[in-house]
Formats: structure tokens, sequence, C-alpha cells
């Protein structure tokens, strides 16, 4: 699915894409747009989310824990970690939590094609 | 751990998605109005997520209100305490002060004008009434303003009145029981005033007191949440207040889409996948039962039929994303395991945790299994 525009749609999940899902959803509830131009919208979303974070965003960040479940399944790795310590590398401050779950899509495929 | 960029961040995402997709807005000839609508339609309900501080975001109302508000209460509390504070000064420090005072005010006419035997006659008489049980304040002040002005014999006295532990205090008892009534009152006042603010303090927490308190002594928050840290947070009124009318909104849609506004067909499209739903999960209890595999079998062809294709393992899958939205995602460089260390590089991801989002460049996590 993603393959027709080199871009995974896994950021679709996130709060962004959730918020943006949900205003084009009411949008085509309120017969506005079509569901045809809300999926172009949704893949612009993909491609311009997957630059921005790659060319805009400098920080860095590093975690520990115990890993709870992992998963390898078509190339994409599912992790759940338990008792989560990130920390970024800008401030010490760190932030804990009990439970986070990875979603992570190999970056060698972007980058291939 | 600050998320500053990330507001930053999501707005140029934001500005360009909404760039790019002005073509072919234009080309399916949808009005200008509509892609303004989209955006604004996003920052609202991004903002509405509270994810991050945004910079479309009306310089918020609420931080001022709730650092005025606790200045108010703060305030308050201390016009509270200042009025006790006062009080004390004023009318516990003459009474203190009216002893010293009234001993030579008494003593000096005395020891001037009148004879000294009349005095020690009332020096006397005073041990027995000192004695007595129900003596008031002044004959006490009285009887203890003589003693001074004796001289000689009454100061031998004023000294046994002095060894005899069991009579000054006796004397002094009105007075003192006086004051120690009025400080163990003032004490108790202080006592239940810091109560009082230890009940704000928790009132929030448990929620409930929170509804006795509708003075002055402004409770902006009876909700908490998890801030970035982990700490639990106050939801001020307004924060509320939005939640509520977010819900409600959500409802209200809700029940159109369930068909109070809908054309019958859809409604009843809807109603028939619902109950084709209800019927799979009806099948699928069924399923425990153990024979009705063959059944399952014959139903769909596709399935491997393995303990991955357990109905459960999604529920165990949703619990997971359900525990407080805390999810990563991202792409990965490298995911390397020795015996059950694993190591991996991370990349371009947004991470949401305790409600706030981070987004990063690159990160390095170490977990053991």
């Amino acid at each position: 699915m993603a393959a027709s525009n080199n871009f995974y749609d896994l950021y679709r999940h996130g709060s962004l894409g959730v918020t943006l899902t949900d205003a084009l959803d009411d949008l085509i509830g309120d017969e506005r747009i079509d569901p045809q131009l809300a999926m172009k919208v949704l893949t612009q979303f993909d491609r311009v989310v997957a630059e921005t974070l790659q060319e805009k965003v400098k920080a860095r960040l590093t975690f520990k824990g115990s890993l709870d479940t992992y998963r390898f399944c078509d190339e994409v790795w599912t992790f759940l970690i338990r008792n989560v310590t990130f920390k970024m590398d800008n401030n010490s401050s760190t932030v804990v939590a009990d439970k986070v779950k990875i979603v992570s899509c190999s970056a060698k495929r972007n980058d291939d094609k | 751990m600050s998320n500053q960029n990330v507001g930053a961040v999501y707005d140029i995402i934001i500005q360009e998605v909404i760039n790019s997709v002005r073509v072919d807005f234009e080309e399916t000839g949808t009005e200008e109005g509509v892609l303004d609508d989209l955006k604004k339609k996003w920052q609202i309900k991004l903002s509405q997520m509270n994810v991050a501080t945004f910079p479309w975001d009306p310089k918020p109302e609420l931080p001022p209100q709730q650092s005025t508000s606790a200045a108010a209460s703060a305030a308050a509390a201390q016009a509270a305490a200042t009025p006790v504070a006062s009080y004390t000064q004023s009318t516990l420090s003459p009474q203190v002060s009216a002893q010293p005072i009234s001993l030579p005010g008494h003593g000096l006419p005395h020891s001037n004008g009148l004879p000294i035997k009349q005095e020690a006659g009332l020096a006397r008489t005073d041990p027995s009434v000192k004695q007595e049980p129900g003596l008031d304040g002044q004959a006490g002040q009285q009887n203890y303003a003589l003693h001074p002005q004796q001289q000689q014999h009454l100061q031998n006295l004023q000294q046994q009145h002095q060894q005899r532990p069991g009579q000054v205090p006796q004397q002094l008892s009105p007075q003192q029981q006086q004051q120690q009534q009025y400080r163990q009152g003032l004490a108790n006042a202080m006592q239940q005033q810091r109560m009082q603010a230890q009940g704000q303090h928790i009132a929030p927490q448990n929620g409930l007191p929170a509804a006795q308190h509708d003075g002055a002594t402004a409770y902006e928050g009876i909700l908490m949440q998890r801030d970035a840290n982990g700490n639990p947070v106050e939801l001020s009124r307004v924060e509320i207040d939005n939640m509520l009318h977010a819900q409600i909104l959500a409802r209200g849609k809700q029940m159109e889409g369930g068909g109070l506004m809908l054309p019958l067909k859809q409604a009843t499209r809807n109603r028939g996948i619902a109950s084709k739903r209800d019927a799979d999960a009806s099948h699928v209890s069924a399923h425990d039962g153990g024979d009705d595999e063959l059944k399952d079998e014959d139903l769909d062809d596709d399935a491997i039929n393995s303990d991955l294709d357990d109905p459960n393992d999604d529920k165990d899958d949703d619990d997971d994303e359900d525990d407080g939205g805390h999810m990563m995602l991202c792409m990965y460089d490298k995911v390397q395991r020795v015996k059950n260390k694993w190591k991996c590089t991370l990349k371009d991801g947004v991470l949401t945790v305790n409600g706030r989002e981070y987004v990063f460049h690159k990160a390095t996590g170490e977990y053991e299994w």
C-alpha cells in the first residue's frame, strides 16, 4: 500500500495523523470533499511527515527498559517495552513510562526506492 | 525532557501538507475555503489532544488564569492568616503586659501611704484566698500586686510563695488559664486553618471535598492529568469545559451516525454491520466449545487456525494500544540482539508518552528481554 508512494503510512497513527484523518472524515461527512481527495491528502501527509522528521528535527533520544514482547513481521518491528526511561540529549531530565509500544518500519526501504 | 520544538515541527508539517494538496483541491474543483477549513479543523483537533504547545494556539489564557487563581487563593490564605497574627499581637500582648504594669500601679500607693501592717494583714489573707479555687482573675491580680510592697516579712512571704510552686501557679491560674485557653484556641484555629489548607491540597486529588468550598477559595480543577514528567496535574475548569464540550460534540456525531439524521438506507446498513458483528461475537463464543472447529474451517478457507489466530490475541493487542497511548512510531536503522540484550538504532520518530509528544531524529534503545 505504501509502496505506491515510497512512504509509510505509519505516522497516520500518531496524533498528527489521527487528527488529520478526523478532520478529513468530518469534511467527507459533510460532503464537502470526496474520499479520493482525502486519500490524496493522506498520501501527501505520509511524505511530508517523513521528510520533515528527517530534515527539520535534530533531537536525539536514548531510552532503556525491559523488553516485554518483540515481533518482526513484514519488515516491521514491534516492541512492547516496560518500565522505560527516555532521555533527550538536549537536557538531562528524563521521562518515565511503564509501558511503551514501538512500531518501527525499515529505514532502508525508503532509501532504496 | 522538553518538547518545545514539537509545535514548530507540526506547524511546518501542516503548512506543507496544506500547500501540497492545494493543487489537488483545485483540480477536483473544491472551494478554497474547504482547504482552510481542513487546516483549521486539523489544528483545533490537534490542540484538543493537548500533546504539545502549538504556535497557532491563542496565547493560552489557561496558565495565567491558573496562576491568578493560585495567587488569589494564596492571597486569601494570607489574608486569613494575617488577622489571626494581628489578633495575637493586639489582644495577647496587652494581656501579657497588663501584669507587670498592674504591679507597680497597685504597689506605689500602698508603699507610700498605707501602713505596712494592714498590708501584712491583707497579705496574710492572701494565702487563704489564693488557695480558693474559685478566684477570678482580678482578685488574683490584686493579691499578687500586693506582694512586692511588703518588706522583709512580706518579701519572705513572697519568697515562700515563689518557693511553693503549687500556689503561685494556682494564683496565676485564672489569667494563665485564660491565656492558655486563648492560646489553645488560637492554636486550634491555626490548626484548623492548616487542616483546611491541607484539605485544599488533598481535595483536588479525591475530588469530593472540593464541592464544599464554593466561596473565595477558588478551585479551578478537580480532574487530574499526568504531565510530561508523569506528575499528576490539575486540569483547569476551562480545560475541563473544553473536554466536556468535545465529548458532547462527539456524542452528538455518534448519534447522527447511529441513524438519527441519516437516510434510512444508510442507517439500516449500519445496523446490518452491527448485527453482523454481534453474530461474529456469538460465533466466537461458540468457538470455545471445541466441536465447532470443522465449521470454522468451512467458513474461512484462508484461516490457518493456529494459535496466532486466536481472537483473544487481538484483544490483547488492543489492550496494548489502549495503555494511555504510549507509543513510538519511527524507522529503524539497526536492530541487534546478543542473547537477551537488544540494541536498536531508530530514527525519524514521534513518541507519545504521558500525553506529551516528542519528535526525534535519532534514538538508541537498549533493553533486556
